[in-house]
């Protein structure tokens, strides 16, 4: 499955491009086993041009540090003007992969961007804060990571869909990005130790609320019995 | 390991409750460690939060007048780990707590675990706890590799606890460095409120709802009477109802409050997995056999339009009779 957080950062590629018209171009970079490339493809699809799949052993298993230092190599390969990133993965969850690819990159960064315009070799975006907004910018090469408020991320046409079978997704392995370091599972600085299960919330009490007034009563009950009130 | 860094996240001066909890977590960890605890706090205001910190039981409290952004700050936290050796620095869960916390760990190649809600400390040695997959799985993760290591931890689940610290204020060197990032402008939108991410208690919205208003009136006077926040389902803020900062789920924020309300909220997986961790649930909603009624703790089948006011106005009275 294609992270959704992605689709928002490939979108936001798309329309950037869309919007230069200067022949700038769109490429996919993904650390994924083989079998992720019919998820690159999906990519490929909504527009972009072409794509880089990173897949070894040696880089499976990685922690968030054995991730950057691998994706930051393939990117730095790319030699790319603008790194664009969603906010976060929905299986991990952390969202410090964009800041971390900034600093090995040695970009400036610019996380949590909901607009992204680029001008005059700057990028520009309205960085999303608890109570609203603020503006920041940077020179270019930079990492800019997108949420969710940023677009809406286009479904790939059948045009799209046919035109991806014929565009390019370069296979790399460890030793085309000169890695120097061991990454993967042997060389994570945050190691799996244990995994365990959480005990089931079960089902609770279900009171039938015709009448509201009793209905409040007893929620209040309830707060008072677990000492909220 | 055997200090430990708290970053404090700060806004002209007034520290974000996440950040004290990382203090008062830091001294925990460093006394298991057998070593420091340390804070850091930079940019505008820091000054002003140093002397908030001093109620907190630190040994050090190291200050930067840098105002560089995220950039000032992790130049400062790399300094002083520098100084101390050997530490894990902690960082709140937040946006800001993120950006300094993973910049961090990539420039000092080392581990970093995110959303921890518990530490195993064995020797010199720091484990992390954290629920992943939504909660379905509760992971732990060794840092290891390097002097240093990184844990974001998930707000609301450490306590934040003042005593009569003497911690010593230490000022950090400028840098004269540039900052790589300019900040043009800082916009409010929104009065500023307790996040969800960090309240006691959520009160939130859902399809249920039918539109924006019951977000800046019902939901919110319950919220209010807890002291707590507003938050809202995929569905409402999908409908445009209330803004992206309130969403709790999948693809919201996933907290752990000690009590979530959830009215006009089905319960569907992706709300499920950023909030299944709350101490306490309560459900109100028109159908008893929503999805929700298998993990809440209590639902109220009912109108929510005519409960919600109700119970605020009996909250309040407890709250007044206790006062």
């Amino acid at each position: 499955m294609l992270n959704p957080f992605d689709e928002y950062a490939i979108e936001a590629a798309l329309q950037l491009k869309e919007k230069l018209n200067d022949g700038s171009t769109v490429t996919i970079v993904s650390m994924t086993p083989a079998s992720g490339k019919e998820i690159v493809r999906k990519a490929l699809a909504m527009g972009a041009d072409d794509a880089v799949m990173l897949s070894d052993d040696a880089v499976a298993g990685s922690d968030l540090w054995g991730t950057a230092v691998a994706l930051a190599a393939t990117i730095k390969a790319q030699s790319p003007d603008l790194v664009i990133t969603g906010t976060q993965s929905t299986d991990a969850i952390s969202g410090d992969l964009p800041g971390m690819l900034a600093e090995k990159l040695g970009f400036p960064g610019l996380t949590y961007a909901r607009t992204l315009e680029v001008a005059d070799g700057r990028v520009r975006v309205q960085r999303e804060t608890e109570t609203g907004y603020m503006t920041i910018s940077a020179a270019l090469p930079a990492v800019v990571s997108v949420t969710k408020s940023a677009n809406e991320p286009r479904y790939p046409s059948l045009k799209g869909i046919m035109g991806a079978k014929k565009k390019e997704i370069k296979q790399l392995a460890a030793a085309d990005i000169g890695l120097t370091v061991a990454v993967g599972t042997g060389g994570a600085k945050a190691q799996l130790t244990d995994l365990a299960t959480p005990p089931a919330r079960s089902k609770g009490q279900v009171v039938q609320a015709p009448d509201p007034a009793e209905g409040a009563k007893a929620i209040v009950q309830f707060l008072k019995e677990r000492k909220f009130l | 390991m055997q200090n430990v860094i708290a970053f404090i996240e700060h806004k002209h001066g007034t520290i974000r409750r996440s950040s004290l909890e990382a203090a008062t977590q830091a001294r925990t960890l460093a006394d298991q460690l057998g070593g420091k605890a340390h804070a850091v706090v930079a940019g505008p205001g820091a000054a002003q939060a140093a002397e908030t910190l001093k109620k907190y039981p630190l040994d050090q409290i190291h200050v930067s007048d840098e105002d560089r952004f995220i950039d000032g700050a992790v130049d400062a936290v790399e300094s002083v780990a520098k100084a101390a050796g050997p530490s894990l620095v902690l960082v709140g869960n937040t946006m800001i707590g993120r950006d300094v916390g993973s910049r961090f760990a990539a420039r000092a190649d080392c581990g970093i675990n995110a959303d921890v809600v518990d530490f195993k400390t064995d020797g010199g040695e720091v484990s992390c706890v954290m629920p992943k997959l939504g909660g379905l799985v509760i992971t732990t993760c060794k840092l290891t590799g390097s002097d240093y290591g990184v844990a974001a931890i998930r707000p609301n689940v450490f306590t934040a606890k003042e005593t009569s610290g003497a911690a010593e204020i230490v000022q950090i060197a400028s840098s004269g460095k540039a900052s790589t990032v300019t900040v043009e402008d800082e916009i409010e939108e929104a009065a500023a409120e307790l996040g969800v991410e960090e309240a006691s208690v959520v009160v939130s919205g859902g399809r249920g709802m039918g539109g924006p208003e019951p977000f800046t009136t019902i939901l919110k006077d319950l919220a209010e009477a807890f002291g707590g926040a507003v938050g809202a389902s995929r569905a409402a803020v999908d409908a445009g109802w209330v803004s992206h900062g309130h969403q709790v789920g999948q693809t919201g924020k996933t907290i752990s409050p000690q009590l979530y309300i959830a009215v006009g909220i089905s319960g569907a997986i992706q709300h499920k997995v950023g909030m299944r961790t709350s101490e306490t649930i309560i459900a109100i909603n028109k159908d008893a056999n929503a999805p929700i009624a298998e993990f809440a703790d209590l639902l109220v089948a009912g109108d929510a339009f005519a409960i919600v006011p109700e119970l605020t106005k009996l909250v309040r009275d407890a709250k007044a009779a206790h006062a």
